[in-house]
């Protein structure tokens, strides 16, 4: 029994064995109906190339303004770093941790990570250090909320309408399309692929 | 018979690794493709989740009661909890916004928490372990969601700065309320659904031998 070809289910514990999958074909859980594995067509390749477009939307959303609110005659313009900056000054170090990390240092290290391990992966080979920088990435993808504090920006907006006049910067639209970019570059790969295709470029 | 049921990997002494998901002898120890530590099932994956839950139902107290934030202004000083917040929406007519606001920072944490203590008591007394399947993906997708009502805190705390006239600033229930988001995720992290379907087989084995 080849044993590259064994899988359990991370749901149920169930355990059977699969020939080499087609591409655009997966496994179902026969019992939980989970879905273990997917082999989608050109997955390194559309992981990578989505994970640059992210890289460079991050660095466009660190740049620019991100929203600009104008009231009773001054103006306030603030950079998506501020968002999170201005909590420690207002008094809530804490707080200012958990939101960078959830919105600005989770993305960076998913980015990075992809970038670092998919890159090597096309041209076949394996960068040092890969076990590690694979587990930091999928760990940080847990922690991930870009997602929410798109929703977090706009139910603000609604907020704010009622007070001021507001402006939304490239920075947000650049997030919102780094939004897109991340989910499709996380989704264009299968975990337990990548992982395979580490391990086989180790032993080639 | 082993406490297993015979389709799992578990009988027949096989681990998925938590990490990698490479399927291998437990025994070994480490993971031979990412070297994490190899187990059957998560180890005190009960009593790590329910004294998550427990935290993170206490902190809700706190959450609720305490602002979220404060707006200091000519007039004085104003502070809203989450539920005001709500109300205020809801008396601008504006209905859509106030049921997310809702629905993220009341309904789904304490939907999440029930949702939790359930897959506990599943892997405990026996259930159909399919329908225990989908509060437990319920309860791995929606966990983040709840952190809205934060992000929106510390965007207005960024924006509205104009000095005397008018500042918001975070209140303590902003950093109770990421706290309770932040343990929930954890409690369902470290659940191991597996356990459903283990008390499910040994339940099953039990009636037969009755019969």
């Amino acid at each position: 029994m080849e044993p590259q070809h064994l899988i359990a289910c991370h749901d149920c514990d169930a355990l059977f064995q699969f020939d080499e999958l087609a591409e655009g074909e997966r496994i179902v859980c026969p019992h939980c109906d989970a879905r273990l594995l997917t082999n989608r067509p050109h997955s390194t390749q559309r992981a990578a190339a989505f994970a640059i477009g992210a890289a460079c939307l991050l660095a466009v959303a660190n740049f620019f303004p991100f929203i600009s609110l104008e009231a009773s005659g001054q103006t306030n313009v603030i950079s998506l770093v501020q968002s999170v900056t201005a909590l420690k000054t207002n008094g809530s170090p804490w707080l200012a941790v958990s939101v960078a990390f959830f919105i600005l240092i989770a993305p960076a290290l998913m980015i990075l990570g992809s970038l670092y391990l998919l890159l090597p992966v096309m041209s076949g080979k394996r960068p040092p250090g890969a076990d590690w920088v694979c587990r930091a990435m999928y760990g940080a993808n847990q922690w991930n909320m870009v997602e929410v504090f798109v929703i977090g920006v706009l139910v603000s907006l609604l907020k704010l309408t009622k007070l001021a006049t507001v402006v939304l910067g490239i920075s947000f639209w650049a997030f919102l399309a780094l939004m897109l970019c991340l989910t499709a570059s996380f989704a264009s790969i299968d975990k337990h692929e990548l992982w395979d295709l580490l391990e086989r470029n180790h032993e080639s | 018979m082993t406490p297993y049921s015979e389709h799992s990997a578990a009988a027949r002494g096989l681990a998925a690794c938590h990490i990698c998901g490479k399927v291998q002898d437990h025994t070994a120890g480490h993971c031979r493709r990412c070297h994490s530590r190899l187990h059957l099932r998560t180890p005190q994956s009960l009593q790590r989740t329910l004294a998550l839950t427990l935290a993170a139902a206490v902190l809700y107290i706190p959450a609720n009661t305490l602002p979220i934030m404060v707006v200091q202004g000519i007039g004085g000083d104003e502070s809203s909890t989450i539920l005001s917040g709500v109300v205020t929406f809801w008396q601008m007519h504006a209905y859509p916004v106030a049921i997310i606001i809702f629905t993220a920072s009341v309904v789904i944490p304490i939907l999440k928490l029930i949702a939790i203590i359930s897959l506990c008591i599943a892997a405990v007394r026996p259930t159909n372990p399919r329908r225990a399947m989908k509060v437990y993906r319920f309860t791995e997708i929606v966990g983040r969601w709840s952190m809205v009502d934060v992000f929106v805190v510390a965007i207005l705390v960024a924006v509205v700065q104009f000095g005397s006239l008018m500042a918001i600033r975070p209140g303590p229930a902003a950093v109770a309320f990421a706290g309770v988001v932040v343990l929930t995720m954890i409690a369902a992290m470290s659940f191991d659904p597996r356990l459903i379907w283990d008390k499910a087989h040994q339940h099953s084995l039990k009636t037969q031998n009755h019969v």
